[in-house]
């Protein structure tokens, strides 16, 4: 029973997103007849620009913050872990205080760096802030993940011969391969989430994330009335995502929860 | 061997302080700026004036007081649903790993994207809730118009969407509980409240404090939800400390007083959880300390 | 105390002049002196936190030296990095790369140092089949047994032909009875490898069975160097004495000096005996008896001196017993100090 009532709370609002979307306007103001029909993403898919637009900056914006992000945390989560404890506990304290610190607070330096550094409507740039954002999480877990590793394993190597890259690549890295997936998860989640800085620093339609998108998409004229492309966009827009969480979820779940209790 | 580790980290070091560090600072001498359409965009010194302007702004005071009344509402709420769900996915049941994928879906939603659902569904009179009420031949329920409602609307979307997050946080905490302790209140003969009394709920209290520091601070600095579900309305009664300071400096264009803003926001944050996190120490050693 | 002089700069061995190792206020290694020739085993033998795997550390160049000198085959290796020291180390957990095959294990040194995939190979094959593993050689180190991985382990130090040997509590992690049988089999193949070897144990037996010298070693300090008997015939000081024999040695009390008594030299009679000329003896009541199946370990209760314990053939017939020793039997201890006192038959010289 109490599990019923739980897929009903997760899900109920998504599959009414979903009906909606496959529904003629009248039937949702409810003049027409029921019926079911695809014209919702015909208009959003063939929409100007198309809707599957912002999907893909949302992608290459995700890809692109979540390579930074790994090419920053790992060498400093390494190092971290290697520090002594005192050192270590310091600044992993202060890595914590800023993984809590709400980023929305943030967007009005970020924006004046933006337009200083010529950063404003460049898709990519906007990896800097994401991957700033994701930092300390993602310290936070990988430094755990690093601790978790015996460190015999990389005296072992040390005395073969190998250098601190050779160490890394070959023996470290390989052992990190689910936190470093978990992050990467992380990080890709929530640049594909992120909304008050990419609604700042990108004002070009064609260069829109999702997250500014849909805001957008609700605060236009243009859709104010059919509320079936509305549900269709929230469709399309979060099906990528929920497929990331079916096929992942396991290491979602354990980044998300590594990275907290450990921090 | 020492300084190679601190240059490892410092590329990441650099870009979290000009992230987190230099912001703060900047505002710091931004709100003793006047940066507006006045000036035209140009900044001029003014002292402590702005710091004045916030003060005697009944706006500011008034965002701030529903800033934090829907964090702790909605904060209060996602922390015993949280719990309750954690419990349940803690259970040995079946389909456990999927119900908990399901439950956790709503968490990785964008916020904008299921704000924008939340719109549709308490539409009056096409959602979802009017309607079946209509067919209930109840009275509508004007969600989105009335104030007093809209508030409550805006803590149901919210707590939808991070409640999965407080009871992944709490169930990876009793996880980690042994098993044995449960056995031994078994032939104890502990009740079930007592066993939740007595062992869950003070081993768990590391990390019901975690989430609870974490969720006050991200609800305090709500903007997504608001801007989109409700754009702040009506006549400004769900507007939040962020989305005033936004207004402020995208709209207004007076980005002096929205970094004021901004500060102010921060010193409410760090106020609100430092009192927390201080209660709770107090808290605990008047039980007779648990850690 | 064994303090060996230098072996002066053409030593092809290892050596450690005052080697220490400091951390905070904490002496971890004080002063440590020793030498290894090629092809000998020398076992570090003491409780834990006794320094030995400190020194092992040192030796690797895991840890830095706070002063002293190591010195490998006549080059003072104390500032290289491990790298370049030319050692392999066995470690008590192995450190096998979990994600490796048992062959990838192996050549992974090798191929990052840019070694011939031809060459590689043919050092592979040797190994392997030395250490009898070339079925296992695809395996992940989890799909091993206890046994299997120490074997992989040794391969992984052997195929660096290494100038220097170093074994960390190697055998701690196998039950005692492969431990017995491995003994003999892997003090042949150090043997075989010609350099010197040093072997961290806390087991006596294992330091006996294996080393041509043990070093026994306490709070950091060198107390005793020498061969397993020497050590146990002739210990410089009681801490030397109780550590290395089972049953351990007795201990009784003679005013400011103590007494120390193998329990393998003490002979059991009837209460009430006559003592012979040259012996000393102690009346008591027999406790309790523990039989190893060719010996007895008998518990006799003496009034002030506590249980002695004796190793006999026989078993007591009688509960109250005579305990008695020859005099010259007896090793003398300072009750203080500790150390060794003159006096005893078996010479002390140094």
């Amino acid at each position: 029973m109490a599990r019923l009532l739980l897929l009903l709370w997760s899900l109920g609002p998504m599959f009414w997103q979903l009906y909606s979307s496959l529904k003629p306007s009248e039937a949702l103001s409810g003049v027409g007849a029921g019926g079911w029909t695809l014209e919702n993403y015909r208009q959003l898919l063939q929409g100007d620009p198309p809707f599957l637009t912002y999907l893909i900056n949302s992608v290459e914006v995700g890809a692109s913050s979540t390579a930074l992000t790994l090419a920053l945390a790992v060498p400093c989560a390494y190092a971290l872990s290697r520090l002594s404890r005192r050192q270590a506990r310091a600044l992993t304290s202060l890595v914590a205080a800023a993984a809590a610190f709400p980023a929305v607070l943030l967007f009005l330096a970020l924006l004046e760096l933006a337009r200083d550094w010529h950063l404003a409507n460049q898709l990519l740039a906007l990896s800097l802030p994401y991957a700033g954002l994701c930092l300390p999480l993602v310290i936070l877990l990988l430094q755990a993940a690093f601790a978790d590793i015996p460190i015999v394993l990389e005296e072992a190597a040390l005395i073969e011969g190998m250098d601190l890259w050779q160490r890394l690549r070959w023996i470290l890295l390989p052992l990190m391969a689910p936190a470093m997936a978990s992050s990467a998860l992380l990080v890709f989640l929530f640049s594909w989430n992120e909304y008050p800085i990419a609604l700042t620093w990108l004002s070009r339609t064609e260069l829109l994330t999702l997250a500014p998108a849909m805001a957008r998409i609700a605060g236009s004229s243009v859709y104010t009335i059919p509320y079936g492309a509305f549900a269709a966009a929230t469709v399309l827009g979060s099906a990528p995502l929920i497929l990331l969480m079916l096929l992942f979820q396991r290491q979602i779940i354990s980044g998300l929860t590594q990275g907290a209790i450990k921090g | 061997m020492r300084w190679r580790l601190w240059l490892l980290m410092a590329p990441a070091f650099a870009l979290l302080l000009s992230i987190f560090a230099a912001p703060l600072l900047h505002y710091l001498w931004l709100s003793t700026q006047v940066q507006s359409v006045l000036t035209g965009l140009k900044p001029q010194p003014i002292g402590a004036q702005q710091w004045l302007r916030l003060w005697n702004d009944g706006r500011f005071w008034q965002d701030s007081w529903q800033t934090l009344r829907f964090s702790a509402a909605s904060v209060s709420l996602e922390m015993v649903l949280g719990l309750a769900v954690a419990l349940l996915l803690n259970q040995p049941l079946r389909g456990r790993g999927l119900l908990r994928t399901f439950s956790l879906l709503p968490w990785a939603l964008p916020t904008t994207v299921m704000a924008l659902g939340w719109r549709w569904i308490f539409n009056d009179p096409y959602g979802p809730i009017s309607r079946m009420l209509a067919g209930l031949e109840l009275p509508a329920i004007p969600f989105l118009s009335n104030p007093a409602l809209t508030w409550m609307a805006t803590v149901g979307a919210d707590t939808w969407k991070t409640m999965p997050f407080v009871a992944l946080l709490l169930l990876a905490g009793l996880q980690t509980i042994p098993t044995d302790l449960y056995e031994a209140a078994a032939l104890e003969e502990a009740t079930q409240w007592q066993t939740l009394r007595r062992i869950t709920l003070p081993l768990l209290t590391p990390y019901l404090l975690i989430a609870l520091l974490f969720r006050l601070a991200q609800a305090v600095g709500v903007f997504d939800l608001i801007q989109v579900l409700t754009g702040g309305g009506p006549a400004g009664s769900t507007e939040s400390l962020a989305l005033y300071a936004y207004l402020n400096a995208m709209r207004f264009l007076d980005f002096g007083y929205s970094a004021t803003l901004l500060l102010g926001s921060f010193a409410i944050l760090l106020i609100l959880c430092s009192t927390v996190a201080l209660m709770w120490r107090w808290s605990l050693r008047w039980q007779g300390g648990l850690r | 105390m064994s303090v060996p002089v230098s072996a002066g700069d053409g030593f092809k061995g290892l050596e450690l002049r005052q080697l220490s190792r400091r951390v905070g206020s904490h002496t971890l290694v004080d002063q440590l002196s020793l030498t290894v020739a090629p092809g000998e085993i020398l076992a570090l033998l003491g409780p834990s936190g006794c320094g030995k795997s400190s020194t092992l550390r040192l030796i690797a160049g895991l840890d830095p030296a706070s002063s002293g000198e190591i010195q490998l085959g006549g080059r003072n290796i104390t500032a290289l990095p491990p790298a370049e020291r030319q050692v392999a180390m066995v470690f008590q957990s192995y450190a096998l790369f979990p994600h490796l095959s048992v062959e990838r294990n192996l050549s992974l040194g090798m191929e990052l140092r840019g070694m011939a995939r031809g060459e590689i190979q043919r050092e592979l094959d040797q190994v392997l089949a030395l250490m009898q593993l070339e079925w296992l050689r695809q395996r992940k180190p989890a799909e091993l047994s206890g046994g299997q991985r120490q074997r992989v382990a040794l391969a992984r130090a052997l195929i660096r032909r290494p100038a220097l040997f170093l074994l960390d509590e190697p055998m701690s992690n196998l039950d005692a009875q492969l431990r017995d049988n491995l003994r003999a089999e892997l003090r042949t193949l150090l043997r075989s490898t010609g350099v010197p070897v040093v072997y961290v144990t806390h087991d006596q037996h294992e330091a006996m069975g294996l080393a041509d010298q043990i070093a026994v070693l306490r709070e950091g300090r060198l107390q005793q160097l020498g061969t397993a008997e020497r050590l146990y015939r002739d210990p410089a000081n009681r801490f030397v004495a109780r550590f290395l024999g089972s049953p351990t040695i007795n201990l009784i009390e003679r005013g400011t000096t103590q007494l120390g008594l193998r329990p393998e030299l003490l002979e059991l009679t009837d209460a009430g005996s006559p003592v012979p000329q040259g012996w000393d003896a102690l009346e008591g009541q027999l406790s309790h008896r523990e039989w190893l199946g060719d010996r007895v370990i008998s518990h006799v209760q003496c009034a002030e001196q506590g249980t002695l314990r004796v190793l006999s053939r026989e078993a007591p017939t009688s509960a109250a017993l005579q305990v008695r020793w020859r005099q010259a039997d007896a090793l003398r201890f300072d009750a203080r100090s500790g150390e060794r006192l003159p006096g005893s038959n078996t010479p002390h010289t140094d």
